[in-house]
């Protein structure tokens, strides 16, 4: 088993860039700090053996498909009502496709 | 006899089903003792005074036409802030809701409606349910009404601190890896923790979904019992809400002693290594529960050794999923300064989003990602299924396990605020339970020496509810642990 990896700017960097967050400059040491303490206390877990039956879970057992039937969709005005702009019954964001 | 806001939902439920008190005087000396309390305490985010006297009428009118009232006829009852209702506010405690108002109503909520139930107002809670003590609310911290320097615990804070407070019967909260439990332990109330899928989850705001539960928190396990059978059963809107029949106790006919209750104590949570004021009270509890009649027998969860890891990483996971959605888009907190879609996104969530949300959903996504998924995520799937088998081979032996809720009991705010691993700490032994998906009841059963509240939990099988109820039921007839007020 390799050690738990070391926090530096680059892993950070991935990680935001993955979670669409913006780490600021001066909060990044102390980001780095507690990413990785918090990793290495659970890093333990790594060393459990496979399950004797060989089995793999299910990350959310218990669950039952309902039929894939349509229903009726909510009203789109009730839908639009929170965005934070919208026009001509669309939601608006900046330029996705550049031109 | 007792005051309007000492009585017991069941008690007011029925006067006002039998004209003896109206819906209205209940709700007016409901929001009286809120107001004249809650500016210390910071229990509620918003009340809903106007909306709620105008349901206790419309209660009272029809019970003047002689017509059949609901179960919880004019009860008071709060909910946590992670749970829409049609035109409120919904913040689950964060800048990133600030202003959101729910097109539609969180099926739990609708169910208390219909049962008569006055809803008054939201509580506090933590960022989206992430906290212990209630502190990492965008709305600032509630305070424990057992000492306004300690916190509440969390995240369902608000919750718990508006039942102790006397404010409300029951309030609503949810349940991830302990979220009622630990902070009715931390506020000396009783909190229910029902088998995950019990009740539907239909509007309540994610956080780990393959962990999250509706549950509820009051002063007596009885009014627990009302309140399940009000919100419980098979919900078409959630897929994994279960029909699962379970018998609840009779409340006519309560439980005398706990004769032929084979009650586990496994040592992996009644740890000597627990702060030494909460297993003393642990230890009188289960002496008192052996005086009742039940027998004790010996059983071990050893893989309770790695839950709180198990928990964070898989709760941590399923979080940077579930909050993928606040991308300043359809709803929610933006800011607008960039250009480009995705800066504008990250923008927006890194102002919407508290530090301590962002650093679960970094570490998710860490979880989660190539290279370390299956050393992290996959390894935490494979502890729960561990931890399950340990569950079924300790039912097999005994009816519930009881240990302490909390390690601790109330701490100071900003004592642990800064040190992320000793805030998860708080909830190693609730997350066992959550992990397995297994009902679970926090109740008084002593306090330290300057008084701050301690909590007994009781951990059934799955669907045994109505046992929970009957043996926690029992041990409240016997002690007075749960009569102690925390404000005159």
């Amino acid at each position: 088993m390799t050690s738990p990896p070391t926090f530096d700017r680059q892993l950070l960097r991935r990680l935001a860039d993955l979670a669409r967050l913006h780490v600021a400059a001066d909060r990044q040491a102390d980001l780095q700090g507690r990413l990785e303490k918090i990793v290495a206390a659970f890093a333990a877990l790594r060393d459990l053996p496979p399950l004797r039956d060989g089995s793999e879970p299910d990350a959310e057992p218990g669950v039952t498909l309902r039929p894939d039937l349509a229903e009726p969709p909510m009203a789109p005005a009730d839908v639009l009502a929170n965005a934070p702009r919208h026009a001509g019954g669309a939601f608006v964001v900046p330029r996705v496709v550049e031109a | 006899m007792t005051t309007l806001w000492q009585a017991s939902a069941r008690d007011l439920a029925q006067r006002v089903q039998t004209g003896a008190t109206s819906a209205r005087a209940i709700a007016i000396a409901c929001f009286e003792r809120i107001e004249a309390h809650d500016d210390r305490l910071h229990a509620f985010v918003g009340l809903r005074r106007h909306a709620a006297l105008a349901e206790a009428d419309a209660i009272d009118a029809a019970q003047a036409r002689g017509e059949a009232l609901g179960p919880l006829a004019g009860v008071p009852i709060a909910w946590k802030d992670n749970l829409v209702l049609a035109g409120e506010l919904a913040t689950a405690g964060s800048r990133m809701l600030a202003g959101f108002r729910s097109p539609y109503s969180a099926t739990a909520l609708l169910r208390l409606q219909r049962a008569g139930a006055i809803l008054i107002g939201r509580t506090n809670m933590d960022e989206f349910g992430m906290g212990s003590s209630t502190e990492t609310s965008a709305h600032g911290p509630t305070r424990n009404p057992w000492g306004s320097d300690l916190v509440p615990g969390g995240s369902s804070g608000g919750s718990a601190a508006a039942v102790a407070a006397d404010f409300c019967p029951i309030a609503i909260g949810s349940d991830t890896g302990g979220s009622v439990r630990q902070p009715a332990a931390l506020c000396g109330v009783t909190g229910l923790k029902p088998t995950y899928g019990r009740v539907s989850r239909y509007g309540l705001i994610a956080y780990a979904s393959s962990l999250d539960c509706v549950g509820a928190l009051a002063r007596t396990v009885d009014d627990l019992a009302l309140w399940l059978a009000v919100v419980s059963g098979e919900d078409a809107a959630d897929p994994t809400s279960r029909g699962q029949a379970f018998a609840l106790p009779d409340p006519t006919r309560p439980r005398v002693d706990l004769r032929g209750v084979r009650v586990g104590v496994p040592w992996e949570l009644n740890d000597p290594g627990l702060d030494s004021e909460v297993l003393a009270a642990t230890h009188e509890a289960i002496a008192r529960v052996t005086d009742l009649g039940a027998t004790l027998v010996d059983c071990s969860l050893p893989s309770v050794a790695h839950a709180v890891p198990t928990y964070y990483l898989l709760a941590m996971a399923e979080a940077s999923s579930n909050l993928a959605r606040y991308d300043g888009v359809r709803y929610g907190l933006r800011r607008d300064a960039a250009v480009r879609c995705e800066a504008m996104m990250a923008a927006s969530r890194s102002a919407g989003f508290g530090d301590e949300v962002q650093l679960r959903i970094l570490l998710g996504t860490f979880a989660l990602s190539v290279g370390y998924h299956d050393e992290y995520y996959g390894q935490a799937l494979r502890a729960r299924q561990l931890l399950r088998a340990d569950f079924a081979k300790a039912f097999a032996a005994c009816d519930v396990i009881l240990s302490p809720t909390s390690p601790v009991a109330a701490f100071p705010l900003q004592s642990r605020i800064d040190d992320p691993l000793a805030m998860y700490l708080c909830d190693a032994l609730t997350v066992p339970a959550s992990l397995a998906g297994l009902p679970a009841i926090s109740q008084p059963c002593g306090a330290t020496p300057d008084g701050r509240p301690i909590g007994l939990q009781w951990t059934g099988p799955a669907d045994a509810e109505g046992l929970l109820f009957d043996v926690a039921g029992c041990f409240q007839r016997h002690t007075e642990h749960h009569l102690r007020r925390a404000m005159p």
